[in-house]
């Protein structure tokens, strides 16, 4: 799967979470938190987006980007090498 | 026949003063209705004339009234578990074996593993009873913490936000003997999961730092890996049927659903709704007192086994599923069994009649307190504090019966009770 699918996968769950924000315009370059979404919200954003990929990898490993873009880097990064 | 052993009985603390937590949010401009989801409604303030001495011996006092000369002397261990300690080479157990009045053929000592150690000390204690080395012995476990940060600036506070409102102060404790009325340990069943981790930490004395996502992150990966590791020592545990009902460390009531969630879809692949009625059911009740409390670290999890006990109905013996976590970091899943008899002394306690008495800070009271200014701080040497810095508060701590810290002289801190 290329980067921008796991990208566009990674903003569909933010949708589906965070329903608030269907007015919202979302990009690569947005991060959760200034999108006003929460910790809680923010975990299971990674956690459904983990699913989704068949990805089964502990939550920690995917601490460190600064935005949605950069986490879809990571997951990229992640699934070619499983 | 093989020894029991577990929680004999039990008791939660939770000082001298709360805030309204609705009221602090508004207050502080974040959005209210996103924190409601959160499952916050009090918190725990210390006082001046608080401190985590002052809070275990309050927690554990209406135990050791309770007790029998001849059972008091039968306490062998008083263990303090915290991540609030006063100094680095004396530990708390000192001073709370002191007031307790108890006997010297004692081991004293403190654990710290961040919120961990409440787990880790009644481990400790439940493994020495099961050990049968002195039989008929009883420890005295107590999980203490409270978070008292000096904010100096609006850049203080700000970064602080979201973890202000459930920062919150508490103490439990626990008779830990071979006729564990309140909770009957399962023995050997439990399973660990600790790796190192930059999550959050305590690095100077009125200092918290840390990173929101990471701590919740290695929780939900240590809820996960410490059960399936309790599942590979007990044959046929299964998390949906083996416990009727749980409880998890509690930051916030909101981290405790996120838990849940996370364990059920890598589990079972559960729906939605089957999630949540499953929350309600096995963990709301647990949530009924550290609403009123805050995160008390290290006693969070046993908060939540007596707000279990005050709220549910049990109509016989159950299987009891708890989670410890500690940042850093270690976690732990261990079962035990709890019984109406049990319940019916746990209610006998009053806990949440205690809470009510509470004074209710106003913002005003609660925000000179955060300023600290009162507040002794780690290795000073001589001060007398003032006890009327919230006068309402001190007025109502009048005849409670309760230790209040008065100040240090060369470095010995100095209590009384009121």
């Amino acid at each position: 799967m290329d980067r921008d699918s796991i990208l566009a996968i990674v903003i569909g769950q933010v949708r589906e979470v965070v329903p608030d924000l269907e007015a919202q315009p979302i990009s690569g370059g947005d991060a959760m938190a200034d999108l006003g979404i929460n910790s809680i919200e923010r975990s299971e954003i990674v956690m459904n987006t983990l699913e989704a990929l068949g990805l089964d990898l502990p939550m920690v490993q995917t601490h460190g980007p600064r935005n949605l873009g950069e986490l879809a880097d990571l997951l990229h990064a992640k699934l070619k090498r499983t | 026949m093989a020894i029991a052993a577990g929680i004999e009985d039990l008791n939660v603390y939770g000082g001298s003063a709360c805030l309204d937590v609705r009221e602090l949010c508004v207050h502080r401009g974040l959005d209210v209705a996103r924190f409601e989801n959160l499952l916050m409604r009090e918190k725990a303030v210390a006082l001046p004339c608080e401190d985590p001495v002052s809070f275990a011996v309050n927690a554990a006092k209406p135990l050791l009234d309770a007790m029998g000369e001849a059972e008091r002397a039968r306490i062998e261990m008083v263990v303090t578990c915290t991540e609030s300690g006063i100094d680095f080479g004396k530990s708390l157990s000192t001073y709370v074996h002191h007031y307790l009045g108890l006997g010297g053929n004692c081991r004293l000592f403190e654990i710290k593993q961040a919120c961990y150690s409440g787990t880790a000390g009644l481990q400790m204690a439940v493994n020495f009873v099961l050990s049968g080395t002195s039989p008929g012995a009883k420890a005295l476990v107590i999980a203490t913490d409270l978070s008292r940060f000096a904010l100096a600036d609006a850049a203080a506070i700000q970064e602080w936000a979201y973890s202000e409102p459930s920062s919150g102060a508490g103490a439990v404790a626990m008779v830990v003997g071979d006729a564990p009325h309140v909770l009957q340990i399962d023995p050997g069943a439990y399973g660990n999961h600790g790796f190192e981790v930059m999550d959050t930490c305590r690095p100077g004395p009125d200092t918290e730092a840390g990173d929101a996502d990471l701590s919740l992150m290695a929780y939900l990966d240590c809820c996960e890996r410490a059960y399936r590791d309790y599942a590979r020592r007990v044959e046929g545990a299964d998390f949906r049927s083996s416990f009727a009902y749980l409880c998890f460390h509690t930051p916030f009531g909101g981290m405790v659903k996120g838990a849940h969630r996370h364990l059920m879809r890598k589990l079972y692949k559960a729906p939605p709704a089957e999630i949540e009625a499953d929350f309600d059911r096995r963990l709301g009740p647990s949530l009924a007192f550290g609403q009123r409390v805050g995160n008390t670290a290290g006693g969070s999890v046993f908060v939540g086994l007596a707000g279990l006990l005050e709220s549910a109905e049990l109509a016989g013996p159950c299987r009891v599923g708890m989670f410890s976590y500690g940042s850093g970091c270690c976690s732990e899943f261990f079962s035990g069994v709890v019984t109406p008899d049990g319940q019916r002394r746990l209610r006998a306690r009053g806990i949440g009649a205690e809470l009510d008495r509470r004074h209710r800070l106003s913002l005003e009271e609660y925000e000179l307190l955060l300023r600290g200014e009162q507040v002794i701080r780690f290795g000073q040497r001589d001060v007398a504090i003032d006890p009327g810095a919230v006068p309402a508060a001190w007025a109502a701590l009048q005849g409670s019966g309760r230790l209040v810290l008065e100040g240090m002289a060369g470095y010995h801190r100095q209590y009384r009770f009121v």
